[in-house]
């Protein structure tokens, strides 16, 4: 690999990346308050990748606008589905295996609606720059992929801010280490929980909206959450900044393997890996053991 | 009537992928989306060796048996230590290598082209008889101590542990049990359907096997039983709507999911005492 290719594939597997690093926040979020593994996610990611789409065809074809509107109702569909979906198991307080057989549930109805409404079909954001790549030296950068990565970057920092600074956060944050106390020194768990979902939707928006626009949507695309949810594996459960890092690991990793050993063999490689790394540290990178218990 | 014979044929087929997995997820809790590559290497094991290598057919099954069998022990030592949720995901992470591996090895298997050619040797009988024996197996470990064990560590992996089941040991016991099962619905599948692709059982595949048994009752053989005849039967007739069934099933999963936790059928078991006493037999 020439200098060159190694330098355009870091970048963009460092955008690529940074998607990751919204799925895996996203994922984390309601992992650590719920403890269990929203595969629902995808939904979200799914339904704003065609919201994002009719929006910018149709509508607005203005891109910080219609980004904003998308991301909007990611944080909308977030509530939605937990009101809809998880909410009525809660208060039954049913076991977590209910919860992750709901979220697979609910990422298989909407990826199996899409492509019965829609059928397979690939839709393709519209052209929101003239010039799609700027160049440096030799090197080539793709604009949407140096926008991908200011996005994320961006909406993570304002996140960690949010869970650091504001009151929203701060429960967040409690619930997470402990779902019951803080109920009982007067925070409202079940609007926690809602924001909670609000801000996993936030993050799945932007993230449907920004894997839409780099590739094109077809009723799969939730598939891409599961490199997030991968990402927060291995950066450790319960860890948002592990998460972050190792999705950019991730990222970049697949980028480069991509280049090496071709696009056929990179989830073999990748999987591999994942099922070794979990050997020796079932935790994650950052992540603390947590036990089952009932 | 040929027809009808085809759709009982794959109904059948599929039942018995769903018996596989209530070993598994319906008593022991475990939950893997990695079902489909023991599909694949079930199918791929028995046509291999009968096409590539001439192997008699009474011999593939068996060798498609010990093959998933045994690479379910080989995921299954190193990921049924993690939690349940790394579990599914790894096993996610294995159903698609397993398809990513069957596309790289075009020689042996055909790549994306798949296998064409398989002889029809598999008919309703043996699907049928296949089911009964099965059941019977499932059946009996369900009321047997392995299957209370089963059932302690599903409701509580900690105290089950706390009074000397050795749970990691069991899990692999009950995970390499469900893979040979699994393997061997495969290889009957390649052996039915005649042709074999590397996509034929994806991850929404797995988890529907998951979500039957969920709809039909953890507790409940003959819930998940009827529930998985119904559903594929359905999906045979209206292969017109064939996308918009599942949208339906997901549906009716949530729908019981939130208004009957324990399934429909709930822990009711058909038995001929309960038959005659007129009496749901019950037992957990």
């Amino acid at each position: 690999m020439s200098l060159t290719t190694l330098v355009q594939q870091l970048a963009n597997g460092l955008s690529l990346g940074g998607v990751y690093a919204l799925e895996a926040v996203g994922f984390g979020l309601i992992f650590n308050i719920l403890k269990f593994s929203n595969f629902s996610h995808s939904a979200v990611v799914a339904i704003c990748a065609y919201f994002g789409y009719f929006l910018s065809t149709r509508l607005i074809h203005n891109f910080i606008i219609t980004l904003i509107i998308t991301t909007l109702f990611g944080g909308l569909v977030g509530v939605v589905i937990e009101k809809l979906v998880f909410r009525p198991i809660r208060l039954k307080t049913a076991s977590t295996t209910l919860f992750l057989v709901n979220s697979v549930t609910t990422a298989m109805l909407v990826q199996q609606f899409f492509s019965a409404s829609l059928g397979s079909n690939y839709y393709a954001y519209p052209e929101f720059m003239k010039q799609t790549a700027f160049r440096i030296g030799s090197i080539t950068l793709s604009k949407t992929y140096l926008i991908m990565l200011a996005t994320s970057a961006i909406v993570l920092l304002l996140l960690s801010l949010l869970l650091k600074r504001t009151k929203v956060g701060i429960a967040i944050r409690a619930s997470s280490t402990d779902i019951r106390t803080p109920s009982l020194m007067g925070i409202n768990i079940d609007l926690v929980i809602s924001s909670a979902f609000f801000f996993a939707g936030i993050l799945g928006g932007i993230t449907g909206y920004l894997i839409g626009m780099t590739y094109s949507v077809d009723p799969f695309i939730g598939k891409v959450v599961l490199k997030g949810i991968i990402a927060a594996i291995i950066g450790g459960m319960g860890s948002l900044g592990g998460g972050v890092i190792a999705g950019l690991l991730l990222g970049v990793a697949e980028a480069l393997l991509i280049a090496e050993v071709g696009a056929a063999s990179t989830p073999i490689v990748i999987y591999s890996a994942i099922i070794l790394l979990l050997l020796v540290r079932p935790e994650g990178i950052a992540g603390k053991r947590y036990l089952v218990k009932a | 009537m040929a027809f009808y014979i085809k759709v009982l044929e794959i109904t059948s087929l599929y039942t018995i992928m769903v018996l596989s997995v209530y070993l598994m997820t319906g008593l022991t809790g475990l939950f893997s989306l990695g079902q489909g590559a023991f599909v694949l290497i079930g199918a791929y094991t028995a046509a291999v060796a009968y096409l590539r290598f001439h192997v008699p057919f009474p011999l593939t099954l068996p060798i498609a048996v010990i093959v998933g069998a045994f690479m379910g022990f080989l995921i299954g030592l190193p990921t049924l230590r993690l939690r349940r949720d790394f579990f599914l995901l790894v096993t996610f992470g294995f159903g698609e290598m397993t398809r990513a591996a069957l596309l790289h090895l075009s020689q042996l298997t055909g790549g994306a082209l798949g296998m064409a050619g398989i002889p029809k040797r598999v008919g309703l009988p043996l699907l049928l008889g296949s089911i009964v024996v099965i059941l019977f197996i499932t059946a009996n470990l369900k009321r047997s101590r392995f299957g209370r064990d089963c059932i302690a560590i599903r409701n509580d992996e900690m105290a089950a542990g706390m009074m000397g089941i050795n749970v990691y040991r069991q899990k692999i016991k009950v995970f390499v049990i469900s893979s040979a099962i699994t393997s061997y619905g495969g290889a009957l599948y390649a052996f039915v359907v005649m042709f074999i692709e590397p996509n034929l059982f994806d991850w929404l595949e797995s988890a529907k096997l998951i979500v039957i048994t969920f709809v039909g009752g953890l507790n409940s053989l003959t819930g998940v039983i009827i529930t998985s005849m119904v559903y594929y039967t359905f999906g045979e007739f209206f292969r017109f709507i064939d996308v918009w069934r599942d949208v339906l099933l997901a549906f009716v999963v949530l729908l019981t999911t939130i208004f009957r936790p324990n399934g429909i059928f709930g822990d009711w078991e058909l038995s001929l005492r309960g038959l005659f006493r007129r009496k749901h037999a019950a037992e957990r």
